[in-house]
């Protein structure tokens, strides 16, 4: 069956964009384009979305829940009337002209019709034919007749043609005999869909290191040698052991577990000589959950370099390595032996040439991520290059497009990466395709619409309470049943059960059955944090037709079972008193007005460097106006330090044309030698005052993007500044960008030391930029003269991603690699005439060595620009190392805390161009999402003046942060009333009024003294 | 009843700082007493004086209130206007002869987890080594408790609330927001009538 298109004019931009790939980035991307007003076609190879990250039980390097944290944005995806799911399909062929393409999708049947299936699971239960369970690594049993995962979106099973009796044997047929909703479809079949779409973002996520590269590690041979994926599902609490970390051969506990890393990464043998970025972090995470599983067990980590490079990751390691007592080895066992007596040996020789043999219970191998299979196919259907390791080929300018103009690349698919980079992209791209389809915004796409609000004024109080085990996050220790049991005897209280996974699409479904069934209008659900799912739950009250404010939240996770993790009883007892006050507190709940607000359809930028800049013209291209304001007198920031990237291209240019197009853009409005004064108002309605070189200027704008950037740190460790010899690496940058000379004649010998300041010296973090740029300069030099020595003192390496390919080079090139130890930095010795010694520990050779350094080259780390001032005014935090501190580390990475602000670039954390590039364009991306909705809604929690009781005495006029309410005069007696549009809902206003004339929308004086007196009543 | 004495702490935290240091002290699995209840808020500037004073008449036997730290309030100055609230608590209790350690404001930044978990840790010890309300004091904490309840309706009671009125003005109009300076406002504008008020009621 092959479906016509319907032959969009070749001139008519679409306002669609096709997204391949279901993973988080994929999915981050469908909800990025809808917010900016796009229609998406989402589709999936598998049968369900949610990628890697839904089989993930932890995320590094906060533990906190993956799927928990995913499965929001998967219900959401599932909801939201723009996106379009296909699963189980592939673009087959993409033809046409950017902003009018039309895209061939390959849609294999399901065998059970999405749409009617309620996801019962009686198919499964009844199916005859066992296959593996793919999501659960194989390592248990799933039938023909399945869904992937409990969780999975859409919540539909579907058949395995492969395996199915029915399908390939014509029998059985049990599962359309007892399908209560008659949705199995023997007869389904392929489709061929053309769909037209203005642009197209490749989401398809990353392939494994093959069984044949990891069977040199024992794997397939020996039953308890596991990838890290399988670890990863042993781990969960819905995995094939439900959360019990055991041995495959005896089901019993490991005692001695060995993690090893770089299993088919920056290994030329299997041809990837890449380094795949994730893996030092997720083995931390497993060797901390699996610390958690079991006190005693004895946890080595052998790694070749430590590569946590991420925002926090090296403190973040540090903690786990000293608190979880880890063993960690600066090795490469080349292979796993089984030994006599039982246990798996492995063998490795450390940096002073000694050999070491061990036997381990369980060893488990980081296995690395490769193109994802079927890239070449894929490449082809899009029209896209490859880069030799077959993941698309983008630039460090460009890192979103592919070599096809309107088709984009996020996630691995980009080059190895980790979720937050994976998230950033998928932001960055959904604002590139918004900005190529500005002209079709909005004429795809629907509105979300809810049932009529059910008024409930009249009613008794019926509350229902959910409570969750969230896997084993809660139900690991607070004993979840029973609190279940307790707030069933809790007045008001008609309904009250526990749940796997409250956040789940099923889940969702229930709750509305439930609120219906039970006729329920007041809602509580013990489980994570408000903060991050109250929103969630609040759309399923609105589609059971209750308004969104009968909500109410115990947090018995994130304020409870995380940390009372060692006293069961305790937490328990913690969280039925939890309940007790929320249920208390929702017995007072009413039914709150909604209010819209207009949006300032225009941006401020703070910062014109590289980020800035990128961020200006990405909102500028999708329409808005943006002012942008620099410190200096010029644009462009520290990125003109830079004099030649990876591939010999020299940045400068680069950055030179953005600057002109910046400045000769009509919607951007540019003040240097600008500063921030004053900031006042909320998303959609900022006003902020700026201090120019042409006096002060008051800027209105709905959103601000803070790009405020780093600087390089100024060493005063290694004699920098007494010898013209001692230079740091932006130094040398300049030297090697002069035309004439760039060397001293007599230059011989050159020495770099790496880490200064960095990890721990002045700054306590790892600067990310410092070990590519002594390899790019290092392969510099050495281009510029052969024969000359140069020796690199580091820690860890960290030439993560394709930089590995620069390592490679430059140790081929004949650049030594020294690694020094922390406590034994190398010494830098001036001599006379400016003459430097350097004198190291080399641990080959076991002794300290001296050399003379003509040239001694100090990899300085990046330091933020003083956040203080600005985090102040705009109320955002900033973290211990002074980086403005996002709203959620994995899922909204460029978000702050506060609504309508965004951060990108160094100001941010330490990053690369290309990278800075792209969290600049996510950054862009969000900040369009409240401009092109046009208006905000925000929670209804105003503050609401009684005027009986009101003595018009203007207290509350006069302490109001935000001028929201006012007297007013009526009948010759003033009264105050508050101005809903301005209110913030802080509540000053009541805490003050003299007469308890004026009371908080949810957080009312009733429900406060609700749950004080429930708090008080404690558990009998 | 050969338990360990277990303290009740009731917590009001703020939404954007606090409570996120208290949930963020989850995410990173750091470990404190399980002995602190809490109740959200969105600004420290919501915290009726009154309510202090009605967990501790409801059983409890301390009180935190946990908000940003000064100059970042998410509301401008809500939190200057909770310690206002804060040291009418503080003259309340002494009045009425509590240990005035059983209530605790303090700041923790929504990035700090561990410095949350410190301080609970800390106030925690803090009330255990107090004991329940009364045995510090050396008084019948039944009858203490009375006298709270008593203490709460009179925070709500114009006239107090007029003295913290004027308290506050003079706070915002002085600029000077250190806990000192605030406690010698609401000392001064609150005292008459406190003592008025509190005689009723004093043992």
């Amino acid at each position: 069956m092959h479906t016509p298109v319907s032959n969009p004019s070749a001139l008519q931009t679409v306002g669609s964009v096709l997204v391949v790939g279901g993973g988080v980035a994929g999915v981050q991307a469908a909800l990025d384009l809808t917010e900016l007003g796009y229609k998406v076609h989402l589709i999936e190879k598998s049968g369900a979305i949610g990628g890697v990250m839904a089989r993930l039980d932890k995320t590094f390097p906060t533990n906190d829940c993956s799927l928990c944290i995913l499965a929001p944005k998967l219900v959401e995806a599932g909801r939201d009337p723009n996106i379009e799911i296909l699963t189980l399909s592939e673009l087959v062929d993409l033809t046409g002209e950017p902003g009018s393409f039309t895209a061939t999708v390959r849609k294999q049947p399901r065998y059970i019709d999405e749409e009617i299936c309620t996801g019962c699971g009686q198919c499964t239960l009844y199916c005859l034919k066992q296959i593996g369970n793919d999501f659960n690594e194989n390592l248990e049993h799933s039938q023909a007749a399945h869904i992937d995962y409990a969780q999975a979106v859409p919540t539909s099973y579907y058949i395995d043609a492969k395996a199915c009796l029915r399908l390939n044997h014509d029998t059985c047929g049990l599962c359309a005999s007892v399908c209560q909703a008659k949705a199995i479809r023997f007869d389904d079949t392929e489709k061929v869909i053309d769909i037209p779409v203005g642009a197209v973002v490749l989401a398809p996520g990353f392939g494994r290191v093959s069984d044949e590269v990891m069977a040199r590690y024992g794997l397939g041979q020996f039953e308890d040698v596991v990838t890290a994926f399988e670890h990863e599902r042993l781990m969960c609490a819905s995995g094939p052991t439900g959360g019990e970390i055991v041995r495959i051969s005896d089901r019993k506990h490991p005692k001695k577990i060995a993690f090893l890393q770089c299993i088919g990464s920056r290994d030329e043998n299997c041809g990837n000589n890449y380094c795949s970025s994730v893996c030092c972090m997720y083995a931390i995470k497993q060797a901390t959950l699996a610390r958690e599983h079991d006190p005693e067990c004895e946890i080595t980590l052998f790694y070749m370099d430590v590569r946590t490079h991420g925002k926090g990751f090296d403190a973040a390691r540090e903690r786990a390595v000293r608190e979880g007592n880890f063993r960690v080895i600066y090795a490469r066992p080349p292979k796993v032996e089984d030994v006599f007596g039982g246990g798996l040996l492995l063998t490795w020789a450390t940096e002073d040439g000694k050999h070491h043999s061990e036997k381990f219970d369980l060893v488990v191998l980081s296995q690395g991520l490769e193109a994802p299979d079927g890239a070449e196919d894929l490449a082809r259907s899009a029209g896209i290059d490859l880069n030799p390791y077959l993941f698309a080929q983008t630039s460090i300018y460009t890192p979103l497009a592919t070599s096809r103009p309107g088709v984009y690349v996020i996630g691995a698919f980009q080059g190895p990466k980790d979720i937050p980079d994976s998230v950033t992209q998928a932001g960055g791209a959904a604002a590139l395709c918004a900005g190529q389809l500005a002209p079709a915004r909005g004429t795809n796409t629907i509105k979300a619409s809810f049932p009529e609000e059910r008024d409930i004024a009249g009613e008794e109080v019926r509350i229902g309470v959910f409570v969750c085990h969230c896997g084993i996050n809660i139900g690991g220790v607070v004993k979840v049943p029973s609190v279940a049991e307790y707030a069933k005897t809790l007045p008001h209280v008609v309904y009250a059960t526990d749940n796997l996974y409250s956040c789940s699409q099923d889940t969702q479904r229930l709750l509305v059955e439930t609120i219906h069934k039970h006729r329920l209008n007041r809602l509580v659900v013990a489980a994570c944090t408000p903060r991050t799912h109250e929103p969630l739950f609040q759309t399923t009250l609105r589609e059971a037709g209750l308004n969104r404010s009968l909500f109410e939240m115990a947090n018995i996770r994130d304020q409870c079972s995380w940390v009372h993790m060692h006293e069961p009883e305790a937490a328990t007892e913690k969280a039925k008193d939890a309940v007790r006050m929320a249920v208390a507190k929702a017995a007072h709940l009413t039914a709150l007005a909604e209010q819209q607000l207009p949006v300032t359809p225009s941006a401020l930028v703070v910062g014109g460097g590289l980020a800035g800049m990128t961020a200006a013209m990405t909102i500028a291209e999708q329409g808005f106006e943006v002012t942008l304001v620099e410190r200096e007198k010029e644009l462009g920031g520290r990125v003109k330090l830079l004099t030649a990237d990876r591939f010999g291209r020299d940045p400068r240019k680069a950055v030179a044309e953005l600057i002109a197009k910046v400045k000769a853009h009509p919607k951007i409005t540019v003040h240097t030698k600008g500063t921030v004064a004053a900031v006042s108002g909320y998303v959609g309605n900022f006003t902020t005052t700026l201090d120019t070189g042409n006096g002060s200027v008051v800027v209105n704008h709905g959103v601000a993007a803070i790009a405020t950037g780093g600087r390089p740190y100024e060493p005063k460790q290694y004699h920098y500044g007494e010898s013209p010899k001692i230079v740091t690496q932006l130094e040398l940058e300049k030297k090697l960008a002069a035309t004439s000379q760039p060397l001293a004649k007599n230059t011989k010998q050159v020495v770099m030391i790496q880490c200064v300041g960095s990890r721990g010296e002045d700054l306590s973090y790892c600067s990310r930029v410092c070990c590519g740029q002594a390899l790019k300069n290092s392969l510099r030099l050495k281009k510029l003269r052969p024969e000359l020595g140069i020796t690199v003192l580091y820690r860890d390496m960290r030439a993560y991603g394709f930089l590995e390919d620069d390592y490679r080079a430059a140790r081929e090139a004949g650049v030594i690699f020294t690694r020094y130890q922390v406590e034994q930095k190398p010494e830098v010795i001036p001599g006379k005439g400016g003459a430097v010694a350097v004198r190291y520990h080399d641990p080959l050779l076991a002794e300290t060595v001296e050399v003379d350094a003509d040239l001694l080259v100090l990899s300085v780390g990046i330091v933020p620009e003083d956040p203080t001032a600005l985090a102040r005014m705009l109320k955002v935090p900033v973290t211990a190392e002074k980086f403005f501190l996002e709203a959620h580390v994995k899922l909204q990475p460029v978000d702050l805390p506060v609504d309508g602000t965004y951060v990108c670039g160094l100001a941010h954390s330490p990053r690369s161009m290309d990278e800075t590039i792209a969290q600049a364009q996510a950054a862009a991306g969000r900040a369009c999402h409240p401009l092109a909705r046009g208006s905000i809604t925000p929670a209804p929690i105003v503050s609401k003046v009684d005027p009986e009781l009101c003595i018009g005495c203007g207290a509350c006029e006069s302490f109001c942060p935000y001028k929201a309410i006012e007297i007013y005069k009526e009948a010759k007696s003033r009264k105050a009333r508050t101005l809903t549009a301005s209110c913030k809902g802080c509540g000053i206003c009541a805490a003050r009024c003299p007469t308890m004339a004026i009371d908080m929308g949810r957080f009312t004086l009733d429900g406060i003294m609700a749950q004080i007196k429930a708090f008080g009543q404690g558990v009998s | 009843m050969s338990q360990i004495y277990s303290p009740k702490i009731l917590g009001f935290l703020c939404n954007w700082c606090c409570y996120t240091a208290a949930d963020s002290a989850g995410v990173g699995r750091y470990q404190y007493p399980p002995n602190l209840r809490v109740i959200r808020m969105m600004c420290t500037g919501r915290l009726d004086p009154s309510f202090p004073l009605e967990g501790l008449a409801n059983g409890a036997d301390g009180i935190f209130v946990g908000g940003c730290h000064p100059g970042e309030c998410h509301y401008i100055d809500g939190n200057y206007h909770a310690l206002v609230s804060a040291s009418l608590v503080h003259e309340m209790l002494s009045k009425i002869g509590i240990e005035r350690e059983r209530f605790l404001i303090e700041w923790a930044s929504a990035a700090e987890g561990p410095n949350f978990v410190k301080i609970i840790t800390a106030f925690t010890k803090k009330i255990s080594a107090l004991g329940p309300l009364g045995q510090a004091e050396g008084k019948d904490g039944e009858e203490l408790r009375l006298q709270l309840a008593a203490a709460a309706e009179s925070a709500r009671g114009r006239k107090i609330r007029t003295g913290l009125i004027n308290a506050s003005k003079e706070m915002m109009k002085g600029g000077d927001f250190s806990r000192t300076a605030i406690a010698g406002l609401v000392h001064d504008k609150c005292d008459k009538a406190l003592t008025e008020l509190m005689g009723e009621f004093a043992p």
